[in-house]
């Protein structure tokens, strides 16, 4: 008995029992229940900041409670708007770090900057400013921001329409730089508007984009416009890949990923395709692919970028922007 | 014409398979169940379609190889048809249940498949933290329908994986070790979420009849490689548990418990991971004579003690409603009453949740996750009490509980929450030889935080009371009856958690309802496992002051197991 009485006091005592916890569980009650009053400004972690040479700069600022608070950074040239919301006591460099990054298109540009700090639940607000001496840098393989007019080593075809205009314009409503390729007008006896063939040579004579051969990896990126009233514009683009690398790309026996793109929105909006996200299409409609059947993103010879839209249905009119080729995730603008 | 010679040519095979000496068995069971409803709410409501018709029919048909003495295959597929589905429109196939067990060596028991598994009731263990009282009449029957869809029996969880145990005797010392061992899959890889699986296993001890002891461990874990992530996440249980007894002419004295601790992490933040221990020890003294137990217990579980194996719960209290889901001419949700609990076998899962889940702290407030509820500290106490003629038996337990870290406040919720179930049995008392089973049953809890503070206090009560009856009328032939009190009032400070777990904010919960539902019916028996029961009930639910409903419902259950 003496064994039993021995072994279960061993047990009881194995563990030291839990003392009264000092911490709490959660944000203090007392804190999301009490007045709301700012005990630090909204501060800026530097007054300017140079995001292509990889500087970030974050706020600062603390209150008396827990609250929800919404930051908002806003280009004073671009518009461009980077937005961010929490719900603590203070803003700190975990909560409101940026690297230059946007949320609404278009793109911050090298100007000053207002930053907005509200309060959901409060009415005050708190301003301060930060200076972006270069915008941030997006790395990539980068096929056309359109700054540089249209290459030579492209070719188009643009149908004899009414309102025919594919160039490239320059105006402040540019979601990246100062341009950017407009595609408009109405073509009552066709689909097809017109295009662009984006070829790999028209990049120093390369035979096929440099990518890289994963296409888990390789996400392909567009900003496009949708004019506000219209819906019926359909950017297309097709990824013709040179699969036998004999310099031509054979139709019939090689493979060509296309991905339709109905433009329903109006203002610009960044599109993002992992490659091997991309289906071999029909009319639209996806099929057995006519080569190897696997995505070859190292071997892309041509990007066909087509604007069309249903005959029957009028005017039509979007604007490319940015197309750039990025790797390990999609372009974070 | 397919079908047809499908079977012929299966039962050709089935026999031939027969013929040679090795066993086919079917194993299985049929329910189907129509109902009619009528559904009102005291405001206007011209949307809601107040009277619906419904129910099924299905049929799960299994079939139970054993090629060998040592060997079980058993393969079960289920056949449900919705009420008014013909011609394949509402018919649905699945594959109910699968596994193969059997005997390896002579040595090595192992089942493959589905498996029901439990260790301890801190490891792994399917607690029923929301049914907090027993049933009897027709929610007995809802309970069961509920408890057989979802595989719960034992406290054991249904999931898909392997076990395996074997045992080992020794002439002196220890009289057996006994080893058990198991793994699960909780979630297939995807793009980044990486393969996560649950295993463990156990040791136990037999000494003597006097003395069992085991050593538990369980943990879920992340595969990595799996998936394009290396945050992989760790949830590691290890406890030892024990049985001391004394088994004496008049007394039998045991001391019982589990002791142990949990560490939750993820491989890139290991040092942000949380860990925690608990105890559990109780004491019982039986009077073998008078049939009374008395039993009294020590329990503490750590504030970031995690066992997901044993906190998941059976019914995520986030989901929505299958039945009248929204009501009112604003088609507002209709949030999960308790009679739901009982009336719909949907809500329920057999998943175990690697996240907190939510609770309600009207129904279960002071355990909501069982007995390893983590947080918690304190005494419980109660008596178990059959007497010798089997007249009357009684099931009383009274907690005191208080929580060891604040939430939102230095200041602690205190709990107290008084079980009990009562049953009589009238039949032995009046010698008659027909059934005839009374059963009261109740639960009341209440939560006290006091603080100089208002946003700091809470005060909660709220109290389950049932009442079920089943008298034989003549042989086989039974009229049953249940009726249930559910109420609660007052408030409570509800914690908003990340995925994670870490609390965020809270929701102020304030509660002023009572639902009240009664019913009767008759149950004829065609056999102990066949059954055909009618039922009417009246349901009243006032725990949304503007918008209360009421319902009536008639439905008809046939029930058989083969």
């Amino acid at each position: 008995m003496k064994y039993y009485i021995t072994l279960s006091a061993l047990i009881l005592v194995l563990f030291s029992c839990h003392k009264k916890d000092s911490k709490i569980d959660g944000p203090s009650l007392e804190d999301l229940n009490g007045q709301f009053s700012v005990l630090s400004p909204l501060a800026a972690s530097i007054d300017s900041v140079d995001f292509a040479s990889g500087e970030t700069v974050y706020f600062t600022a603390l209150f008396s409670k827990t609250s929800e608070w919404n930051l908002k950074i806003t280009g004073l040239v671009s518009g461009a708007v980077k937005t961010m919301t929490g719900t603590s006591n203070e803003l700190n460099a975990s909560s409101s770090l940026w690297s230059g990054e946007t949320t609404n298109l278009p793109i911050f540009k090298n100007e000053n900057c207002k930053v907005e700090l509200t309060f959901p639940n409060e009415t005050d607000t708190l301003i301060t400013y930060v200076k972006v001496l270069q915008a941030k840098v997006n790395s990539g393989f980068l096929i056309s921001d359109f700054e540089n007019g249209f290459n030579s080593g492209w070719t188009s075809f643009i149908q004899s329409g009414a309102n025919m205009n594919f160039q490239v314009l320059s105006d402040a409503s540019s979601p990246q730089g100062n341009k950017y390729y407009n595609m408009a007008g109405t073509v009552n006896w066709d689909w097809l508007i017109g295009y662009v063939y984006f070829k790999s040579t028209a990049y120093g004579g390369a035979p096929a984009f440099p990518l890289s051969a994963n296409p888990n990896s390789v996400y392909f990126n567009v900003m496009i416009y949708g004019e506000s009233g219209t819906t019926n514009s359909i950017v297309l683009f097709q990824f013709e890949e040179d699969e036998n690398s004999d310099g031509i790309f054979t139709a019939a026996s090689e493979d060509m990923y296309a991905k339709e793109i109905k433009v329903d929105w109006a203002g610009w909006k960044l599109v993002s395709i992992k490659y091997s996200d991309l289906e071999y299409l029909v009319n639209g409609v996806p099929a057995t692919p006519n080569g190897n059947g696997t995505h070859d993103s190292n071997k892309i010879k041509t990007i066909n970028m087509l604007h069309l839209a249903n005959p029957n249905s009028g005017f039509a009119k979007s604007k490319l922007d940015y197309i750039i080729f990025t790797e390990n995730g999609p372009l974070v603008p | 014409m397919k079908a047809l010679l499908f079977i012929i040519l299966f039962s050709i095979g089935l026999s031939a398979f027969s013929q040679e000496g090795k066993k086919v068995q079917f194993v299985g069971g049929a329910r189907s169940l129509i109902s009619q409803s009528d559904f009102t709410s005291d405001v206007s409501d011209t949307v809601t379609a107040p009277k619906t018709t419904g129910g099924y029919a299905l049929i799960d048909l299994g079939f139970k190889i054993n090629p060998n003495e040592n060997t079980e295959v058993l393969g079960m597929i289920r056949i449900k048809n919705q009420f008014g589905g013909f011609y394949g429109a509402g018919v649905t196939f699945d594959v109910r249940q699968i596994h193969v067990k059997g005997v390896a060596g002579k040595v090595l028991r192992y089942q493959i498949g589905n498996i029901d598994y439990k260790l301890t009731p801190y490891t792994f263990y399917n607690h029923n933290p929301d049914l907090l009282v027993q049933s009897l009449g027709i929610n007995k029957i809802k309970e069961e329908v509920l408890n057989y869809e979802s595989f719960y029996k034992n406290n054991n969880w249904r999931q898909q994986g392997a076990a395996a145990d074997f045992a080992i005797q020794f002439p002196k010392l220890i009289q057996e070790l006994k080893f058990n061992g198991f793994i699960t899959r909780l979630n297939p890889s995807a793009s980044n979420v990486l393969e996560r699986l649950y295993g463990g296993g156990n040791v136990i001890m037999k000494q003597s009849k006097y003395l069992t002891i085991g050593v538990n461990h369980v943990r879920v874990f992340d595969l990595l490689q799996t998936a394009d992530n290396d945050n992989a996440y760790r949830n590691v249980v290890n406890s030892i548990s024990y049985d001391l007894n004394k088994d004496g002419e008049k007394i039998k004295l045991s001391l019982d418990g589990e002791s142990g601790m949990s560490k939750s992490f993820s491989t890139q933040n290991a040092e942000g991971g949380l860990s925690d221990f608990f105890i559990h020890v109780k004491g019982q003294v039986s009077f073998k004579k008078c049939g009374l137990k008395l039993k009294m217990a020590y329990m503490e579980n750590g504030a970031d003690f995690r066992s997901f194996g044993a906190q998941s719960k059976r019914m995520d209290f986030n989901q929505v409603n299958s039945f009248y889901d929204r009501y009112t001419n604003s088609q507002i949700l209709r949030p999960l009453s308790y009679y739901d609990l009982y009336n719909d076998p949907s809500l329920y899962s057999s998943s175990i949740s690697t996240k907190i889940m939510s609770f309600n702290p009207s129904i279960n407030n002071v355990l909501p996750y069982g007995i390893a509820t983590f947080n918690r500290k304190g005494f419980y106490a109660g008596f178990n009490y059959s007497d010798p003629k089997k007249i009357i038996a009684a099931d009383v337990t009274f907690y005191r509980l208080g929580e060891i870290r604040g939430q939102g406040t230095t200041q602690l919720r205190s709990f107290s929450y008084l079980t009990s179930t009562v049953s009589f049995n009238l039949s032995n008392w009046m010698h008659w030889k027909k059934k005839q089973v009374f059963q009261l049953g109740l639960a009341y809890q209440e939560t006290n935080r006091s603080s100089q503070f208002t946003f700091e206090q809470i005060i909660l009560k709220s109290l389950t009371a049932s009442l079920g009856l089943e008298l034989e009328i003549c042989p086989d032939l039974y009229l049953l009856g249940s009726a249930f009190l559910f109420s609660s009032k007052g408030n409570e400070s509800m914690p908003v958690r990340t995925p994670e777990g870490n609390i965020i904010n809270f929701n102020e919960y304030l509660v002023d309802g009572r639902e009240i539902n009664l019913s009767s019916g008759i149950k004829f028996n065609f056999s102990k496992e066949v059954y055909v029961a009618a039922v009417y009930e009246s349901n009243k639910n006032n725990f949304s002051a503007e918008n209360p409903y009421k319902y009536n419902q008639i439905l008809l259950y046939y029930i058989m197991k083969f």
